[in-house]
């Protein structure tokens, strides 16, 4: 295949491109038109991810590489980038004419996204990162009217440079330690070393505080509230489901390919961070009175239970790492679905908005619910079945204590969620209804059979995090 | 003579310094340029390790390269959302940009 | 050895020129008392008013985005024109398709009007 298995990252690039410039060209910069073209060119590159599968192949002496674990993530991405582009749809009126520059920038981010996921060297993994984040960035600014969206942007603008910083800082003491920053030769330099040297675990210790950052880990999550409600509502459903999803596979491929625990025992400090992010993230959804903020709270404290598989250090938490981002695509995109469909037609994402929603829109607050309860880890929601790969795995390595953590937390978050529903089913109603256009009713329906098939018969989608991760060792 | 150390250490201070920057300026547009010192030492860090350790491989050099770029990126996004901002607050303090709290 | 002779007679020629046109400016200049006037910031014109801190049109600052954003793209195209002999055609497809890439930025620049001076 050679280079033809780069092919979605270079259609997604012409993509984006295309989609700009048809805003351009068009009348009333390409209303209408961008995006049809940026679903259907979306769903095209899916086609050719899935037309790939099987092949693998490294480019450039494995500065990238193309693999299982390459191809199990494109799929997530770009299914990911597809169900919101299909639920945005109404939301998107009030950016009025800047709408294709919108999808452009939703398309660029799932690029870099993808280019983390694939990249063997750090400098790639750098430059995607930064891809992905400088997108995000504007995306999160992208209400000009609204003073919280702009100040979401540039909260996220100063914490996300502060933590790049930091985490480049680590990667230079990385370099500095091995003298290359491709993971495979970085691996056989440090493996040949007798002694551990402390500039070595200043390193590793800095890039992971840079990764914390990015995915919003106790005590570097205090970006993440306020940029979530800040945002708009679609973007923040990718931020919380795409960006963190990325910094979790780049984490996983350099801490297995390059630093393995056997060398500089990374686990203890992941774990401690794991369980202080799940209770803390826990705890504070407790308090929260708007539904876009409990969510972020509720997204801070699901990264811990990914984290618990990525302290497991061992094959069956690492695949409940990757089972569990691809779960949590469908439960939490579905949540933020709903919230973005109840704020295009109420305005504000406050509990008040949502009360008595069962009786105007009761589609909405079903799937709203079932998400949720996915979201806490109710079987036969498709949560449970990660949460069981994710804390099994913790305790075959001997972490009992962490697995015993999330469990207790996962019966306190069941309690906000539930608060929810409740609010839902109970709460007095007004009037109105709400409006579900035909694509966003697509989307919902797919958010909700994907947490249904996969909490119900988990196997597929099990032996395909198994074969991602095989790659890996 | 000065030698892998004396960069390193160099690096290391700068570092420090834009830390610092960052957690003690209040104006936006300082905490930026903070953020840039950040990013200078690493790239000093890089092209020290790439004359002393591997002179051979320009691996370094590059890196520093792409982070100049990345910065600039950065930068420009940055000014940009600070302009947006400052059309609403009318300030670039950001001890005034607390529309949202827990 | 020559090479650095060489260099020697550009670094004397350098000093010496601005010192020796400075002394010739001030041996032939006309040498009237300066008045008030003479001094001003601007000779002739409109006299200043107001402070000298004052806000810069918002255009200059779009220019400046724009013009630091592509100024330092260019710094790749050093490396590749360095090396451009021993590269062959490959990199120099890759760097038309960069070039490409920019000016399709450079296309949006234009038509969102952060070229347009009024």
């Amino acid at each position: 295949m050679g280079y033809l298995l780069l092919a979605p990252e270079m259609l997604l690039t012409v993509l984006g491109i295309v989609v700009l410039a048809l805003g351009l060209i068009l009348p009333q910069r390409g209303k209408k038109v961008t995006g049809a073209v940026a679903m259907i060119g979306t769903l095209g590159i899916l086609v050719v991810v899935f037309w790939q599968f099987g092949y693998e192949a490294e480019f450039f002496q494995g500065v990238y590489g193309i693999d299982a674990y390459s191809h199990f993530f494109r799929v997530l991405f770009l299914s990911a980038a597809l169900i919101i582009f299909a639920m945005a749809g109404n939301y998107l009126h009030l950016f009025s004419e800047r709408q294709s520059e919108w999808y452009s920038l939703m398309l660029f981010a799932t690029l870099g996204m993808i280019i983390m996921a694939s990249s063997g060297d750090l400098i790639t993994l750098y430059v995607g990162m930064e891809l992905m984040t400088i997108s995000f960035y504007i995306l999160s600014a992208y209400l000009l009217d609204d003073g919280r969206s702009a100040e979401a942007g540039l909260k996220y603008l100063i914490l996300g440079a502060l933590s790049s910083a930091v985490m480049l800082f680590g990667i230079s003491l990385i370099y500095a330690s091995s003298g290359s920053t491709v993971f495979a030769v970085v691996y056989q330099t440090l493996q040949a070393q007798v002694v551990t040297q402390p500039v070595l675990i200043a390193g590793i210790i800095l890039l992971i505080a840079g990764f914390a950052f990015k995915i919003a880990l106790v005590p570097f999550h205090m970006w993440a509230p306020d940029i979530y409600q800040g945002a708009p509502t679609p973007v923040t459903a990718y931020l919380a489901v795409g960006s963190k999803a990325a910094a979790f596979a780049a984490l996983l491929r350099i801490l297995v390919t390059a630093l393995p625990a056997a060398h500089y025992n990374w686990t203890m400090l992941l774990a401690i961070l794991a369980a202080v992010t799940i209770i803390t993230g826990n705890l504070i959804a407790l308090a929260q009175r708007n539904v876009k903020r409990l969510l972020a709270y509720s997204s801070i404290a699901q990264a811990g239970y990914i984290l618990v598989g990525l302290a497991a250090s061992n094959v069956y938490g690492f695949k409940g790492v990757l089972f569990y981002a691809m779960l949590y695509v469908f439960s939490n995109i579905g949540a933020f679905a709903v919230a973005t469909l109840v704020e295009t037609q109420s305005g504000s994402s406050d509990f008040d908005a949502f009360s008595g929603l069962a009786k105007r829109a009761p589609m909405l607050a079903a799937i709203m619910t079932i998400c949720m309860l996915s979201l806490a880890g109710i079987p036969p929601m498709a949560g449970f079945a990660g949460k069981f790969y994710l804390f099994s795995g913790a305790i075959q390595s001997g972490y009992l204590w962490l697995a015993f953590i999330g469990l207790i937390m996962s019966m306190v978050s069941v309690y906000y969620y539930l608060n929810v529903s409740r609010l839902m089913y109970i709460g007095k109603s007004s009037e109105q209804s709400v409006p579900v256009p035909a694509m966003a009713r697509v989307a919902l329906l797919v958010c909700l059979v994907g947490t249904l098939i996969i909490g119900i018969y988990p196997q597929p989608l099990s032996q395909f995090a198994e074969i991602a991760i095989q790659v890996l060792y | 003579m000065i030698g892998l150390n004396h960069y390193l250490i160099l690096g290391t201070c700068l570092f420090g310094i834009g830390i610092y920057g960052v957690l003690s300026k209040r104006n936006a547009i300082a905490v930026l340029m903070s953020v840039e010192l950040m990013l200078n030492a690493a790239n000093i860090n890089f092209v020290a390790v790439n004359h002393f350790i591997r002179p051979d491989q320009a691996i370094g050099q590059l890196f520093a390269i792409f982070v100049i770029v990345v910065a600039a990126a950065e930068v420009a996004v940055g000014l940009a959302l600070i302009l947006s901002i400052y059309r609403h607050a009318s300030s670039t303090n950001l001890n005034d940009f607390n529309l949202m709290k827990w | 050895m020559s090479e650095h002779a060489t260099i020697g007679v550009f670094l004397i020629l350098t000093l010496v020129f601005p010192i020796a046109a400075m002394i010739a400016a001030w041996l032939f200049r006309a040498k009237p008392e300066p008045s008030e006037e003479k001094l001003l910031p601007y000779e002739c014109g409109v006299d200043t008013q107001g402070p000298s801190q004052m806000r810069f049109k918002i255009n200059y600052f779009i220019y400046a985005l724009v013009f630091l954003a592509f100024d330092v793209e260019t710094i790749f195209l050093y490396p590749w024109a360095a090396k451009f002999q021993s590269l062959g055609l490959f990199a120099f497809v890759e760097m038309i398709i960069f070039i490409a890439i920019l000016v399709v930025g450079l296309w949006y620049a234009w038509k969102e009007g952060a070229l347009k001076w009024y």
